[in-house]
């Protein structure tokens, strides 16, 4: 979402000249996040329209006609390993992988600073880990040249292939945080980096959510005069 | 690995969490380090086919739609319009929308095998509604999380099924068995927020809505009804597993918002972007979990565990006290499916030899796994609805607000010690 | 002495009478049934949360040592695996042992060399046979029906005998059942009545398509640290135990297919009152001809492609049990 990196540049902005020039890049970061936000989400979201497209035809013919397109569920499965991939991504921007914040708040700045480095560099290192690890499938599958037990005999090598670029670009995106907190912390811009890294919390700005719930508000309150 | 370093190793991953690391990470983190300081090179190259076979699992693909489903209907304000409805109806009782929250909550887990989408789904059409009226974030919160663990209570149910497959029980019964403690608990549910609201002094109920208002906002009832119907008829009638009846519920909310006129680019994105987000987070936390897991399995510390709760000399009724408090500290850590996976092959002959029947121990058994599902640290539901809330508090308000709701989940369970026939009389009529 | 700790991967949990009262026992006392100085430590595949399709991965992977390996499942990752239980092959308990027999060897070899480990035995669970919610009188009744199906092979018969196959996972099944999903189903007596399927259906043809075969297999590396008289020993101690489960699991065919029936003896299994069909040789005859109609051709395109002359290799070593040209 744009919001939150916005207003963090024009806070930046107000502060010093050095931050200004940090700003602007700060600003095109933030359109190139959009930009990988918007292709990701609409790739995870087509991926799970054609998914219920497919089923409901799928589930439709087998009821009526009694015509099994046989591996909806096989699909499914792909789908799920593609868009759930793609899914760690979205939640890491949009900082959603869940931590505990009870007593983060408690804590003095510096310690909060160097919590929230650490838990964004645990998080890269995961997925570096699980995208490392992960190659192994794809070799295994390429050697074996395996192939699904399933009625379309799919090889397995097409989805997982998908998954497998799916868990780099998670990993990318979590380094490429990660990166981004090390030099916040070494430049020592504490309060940048406990702004953008923090656990979310009720400091935050409201997000397009709440814009969007008033948008709906207004057109119900019209519609309740009409 | 003895149950000392193994205890060290679970104090690590609670502080991790508690110090503010990703769930998923410290979970992961445990298990990785942990398996491969036991085991070596052998175990991370373990990891990869299980994370694979996480995450090409069909049944688990039921989530980012039934995800998807709750946001098409909340952002196209079909939902919104369902929630205005209801609470005409429901509003006046002490304590006002949070039953309308339990309600929607039981009504959807008639539609959902899984507590975790239920508490998703009600929770995504719930929040905003609940916050925009002012209600308390913690107790919105706590009743959707507990709400939305009617999902495994109420039929069909994901751990019934396991459960009924891993002891031989008749999942049908299990099903049937399940109906009287779900309308009842849901009662119980209710209940509390009435004497809860009463209590607080100043009771939250909504304005009374003249008859001709209220009924002129059953119209917008009927989408939501109709996708539920489609949802939960095409289980019921024979159409659909759950996976595929969660693709039928996302196709007719998504012809209801077309025919809204409320279908863009714009709203789709921000579906998109939604679930993607809410699902990833869960995801993480599921490959995790089964990082963990593959961890603990091997060291056998479940089993150990199991087999000392065991070894007490209890009767039946002592053995199931007993099994309460090992439940509710074994799910304040542990992902439900993997507990029930880990511990039944053990608890159950135990308490069929004890006498207890089998179709009641199975309720037991999903009572145990709601109440894991809300009980801090790993709590999935509550991580679900706290990751959903609009307002992006801290995960405390969700744990205070679920915590009167587990009380009373244990409470129920005591009850049904008492009275076993609650679980036992309507499968005996089958 | 030195004692050796081994690690296995057994059946799920929930697999039956064989894992619960054969496999597990014989793992848990290896030493005292063996008289081989190793322990074992045996950890059904569920509450690993591994997936029976992973197997051969983890095996190479070295963290396990044995593993009950589950043969349809694992052929994704090697498809001679599956060549030791075609659709058809084996409608009865005599045809199925000499097949896996006579298809053992070449399977050993391959897994030797794809994976590092080593097959010491094979057993099944048993015919995989016919439950439908609808009058049938034979095979053929099957028509314009939805049958449940497990893997590729069975649905291509399944579509041959002129039924729409559905793939369902076994949790599932029940449930579709009662749901109206799928008309039949097929899975193994025993197993179909723990899973209460005989609640939902009303007919059972016990005419075997497949023999659902599990085998037994150790990695090279587990194997090699023995001295070659322990090895001996080993070897022979799976020959024994597959022996024992080939006649258990005849045991529990029989017995399983009474209890469905509401007959006696029934010892094992809850009764009910299923109606049985009685198998007809036209019936039999049209399963024995999926080898070369569908099951033989089908996997021969897939085996060939990953290991050129494997299907050749299948019809020079099977062909002449099965009486095939
Ligand atoms: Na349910
Ligand atoms: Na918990």
């Amino acid at each position: 979402m744009s919001t939150g990196a916005g207003t963090t540049a024009f806070g930046a902005s107000t502060m010093n000249p050095v931050a200004a020039t940090a700003a602007t890049s700060s600003k095109k970061a933030s359109t190139m996040k959009q930009r990988i936000e918007n292709l990701l989400a609409t790739v995870f979201g087509a991926i799970f329209l054609l998914l219920s497209a497919v089923v409901t035809v799928e589930t439709l013919s087998r009821k009526l006609f009694n015509i099994s397109l046989q591996g909806a569920d096989e699909l499914g499965g792909y789908a799920l390993a593609v868009g759930s991939t793609i899914a760690f991504s979205l939640a890491l921007m949009g900082r959603n992988h869940i931590r505990v914040d009870v007593f983060h708040e408690r804590f003095p700045k510096r310690m909060q600073a160097a919590l929230n480095w650490l838990a964004i560099v645990s998080l890269a290192l995961f997925g570096a880990f699980i995208a490392w690890i992960a190659f192994k499938v794809i070799g295994d599958t390429l050697q074996y040249g395996s192939t699904a037990q399933t009625p379309w005999a799919t090889p397995l090598i097409w989805p997982q292939s998908v998954w497998y670029a799916g868990l780099v670009v998670f990993a990318l995106v979590a380094v490429g945080y990660a990166v981004h907190a090390t030099r916040l912390l070494l430049g020592g811009h504490l309060d940048r980096l406990n702004h953008e890294f923090q656990p979310k919390s009720a400091k935050d700005e409201l997000k397009e959510e709440l814009d969007d719930l008033a948008q709906r508000r207004a057109v119900e309150t019209q519609g309740a005069r009409t | 690995m003895s149950v000392g370093i193994f205890g060290l190793a679970f104090l690590a991953m609670l502080g991790l969490m508690l110090a503010g690391m990703p769930i998923a990470v410290s979970m992961a983190l445990v298990g990785v380090i942990g398996g491969i300081s036991a085991y070596g090179v052998p175990f991370m190259d373990s990891i990869a086919p299980v994370v694979w076979g996480v995450q090409n699992e069909n049944l688990l693909t039921s989530i980012p739609l039934f995800v998807l489903l709750g946001e098409l209907l909340l952002r196209s304000g079909i939902a919104d319009r369902m929630y205005i409805a209801l609470s005409a109806w429901l509003g006046r009782m002490p304590g006002g929308l949070l039953h309308t929250n339990i309600g929607a909550c039981a009504l959807f887990a008639a539609t959902s095998g899984s507590s975790v989408a239920t508490a998703a789904t009600v929770g995504t059409v719930a929040l905003p509604s609940l916050q925009r009226r002012g209600y308390s974030m913690r107790a919105s919160l706590g009743s959707l999380a507990a709400g939305g663990t009617l999902g495994i209570l109420i039929p069909p149910s994901v751990n019934m099924i396991v459960y009924g497959s891993l002891t031989n029980t008749s999942i049908g019964k299990l099903f049937i068995a399940g109906i009287i403690p779900g309308l009842l608990l849901t009662s119980c549910f209710m209940l509390w927020i009435w004497i809860s609201s009463v209590l607080s002094g100043t009771v939250k109920r909504e304005d009374k809505v003249p008859l001709a208002e209220r009924l002129r906002t059953l119209q917008f009832l009927v989408p939501p009804v109709v996708v539920f119907g489609i949802v939960m008829g095409s289980l019921y009638f024979g159409i659909a597993t759950t996976t595929e009846s969660a693709a039928l519920g996302v196709v007719a909310a998504l012809s209801f918002v077309a025919q809204s006129g409320k279908l863009n680019w714009e709203l789709l994105r921000n579906c998109f972007v939604s679930t993607a987000r809410v699902s990833g987070m869960i995801l993480l936390i599921i490959v995790a979990a089964f990082i963990l897991n593959l961890t603990v399995s091997l060291t056998g510390v479940a089993e150990a565990m199991t087999k000392w709760v065991a070894g007490l000399g209890l009767t039946a009724t002592g053995f199931i006290l007993a099994l309460i408090v090992f439940y509710l500290i074994l799910g304040m850590f542990m992902d439900v499916l993997s507990m029930q996976v880990a511990t039944i092959p053990i608890t159950f002959p135990i308490a069929v030899a004890l006498g207890v029947d089998p179709v009641w121990f199975g309720i037991f058994i999903v009572l145990m796994c709601e109440l894991g599902l809300i009980t801090p640290p790993v709590g999935m539901n509550l991580f679900v609805v706290h990751g959903i809330r609009p307002d992006k508090g801290g995960l405390q308000d969700v744990i205070w607000g679920a915590l009167p709701y587990a009380l009373i989940m244990i409470g129920f369970t005591l009850l049904l010690l008492m009275v076993p026939g609650l679980a036992t009389w309507l499968p005996g009529h089958m | 002495q030195d004692r050796l700790s081994f690690k296995a991967i057994g059946q799920p949990l929930a697999t039956g009478l064989i894992q619960k009262n054969k496999e597990q026992p014989f793992f848990e006392q290896f030493a005292a049934k063996t008289g081989l100085p190793i322990d074992v430590d045996y950890k059904p595949i569920d509450t690993l949360g591994i997936k029976d399709t992973e197997q051969l991965r983890v095996m190479k992977a070295g963290l396990f040592d044995f593993v009950s390996l589950r043969v349809s499942q694992n052929s994704r990752d090697e498809p001679m695996l599956l060549g030791l239980d075609l659709v058809g092959a084996s409608p009865d308990y005599a045809t199925g042992a000499k097949v896996s027999k006579a298809w053992f060897d070449t399977v050993d070899q391959r897994l030797q060399q794809q994976f590092q480990v080593k097959l010491l035995a094979v057993w099944p669970f048993g015919p995989q046979i016919l439950f439908c919610k609808k009058p049938i009188s034979k095979l053929a009744d099957i028509k314009g029906m939805k049958v449940r199906v497990y893997d590729q092979n069975l649905a291509k018969f399944i579509e041959l005998v002129g039924g729409t196959p559905v793939p369902v996972a076994f949790a599932d099944t029940h449930q579709s059942l009662s749901l109206g999903v799928v008309d039949c189903a097929v899975t193994g007596p025993s197993s179909a009545n723990s899973a209460g399927w005989p609640e939902v259906t009303t007919h059972q043809l016990p005419l075997g398509f497949q023999m659902a075969l599990n085998g037994y297999a150790i990695t090279l590396k587990a194997w090699n640290r023995l001295k070659p008289d322990q090895q001996a020993k080993m070897s022979a101690a799976f020959d024994t135990l597959s022996k024992d489960i080939w006649a258990y699991s005849e045991e529990l065919f029989q017995d399983a297919l009474n209890c469905n029936a509401g007959k006696d003896p029934c010892t094992t299994g809850k009764k009910f009152k299923l109606t049985q069909v009685a198998v007809s040789p036209a019936d039999l005859e049209l399963v024995r001809g999926a080898v070369s109609k569908t099951s033989l051709p089908v996997w021969a395109e897939v085996c060939d492609k990953s290991n050129p002359g494997c299907s050749q290799k299948w019809t020079a070593a099977v062909g002449p049990v099965l009486g095939l040209k």
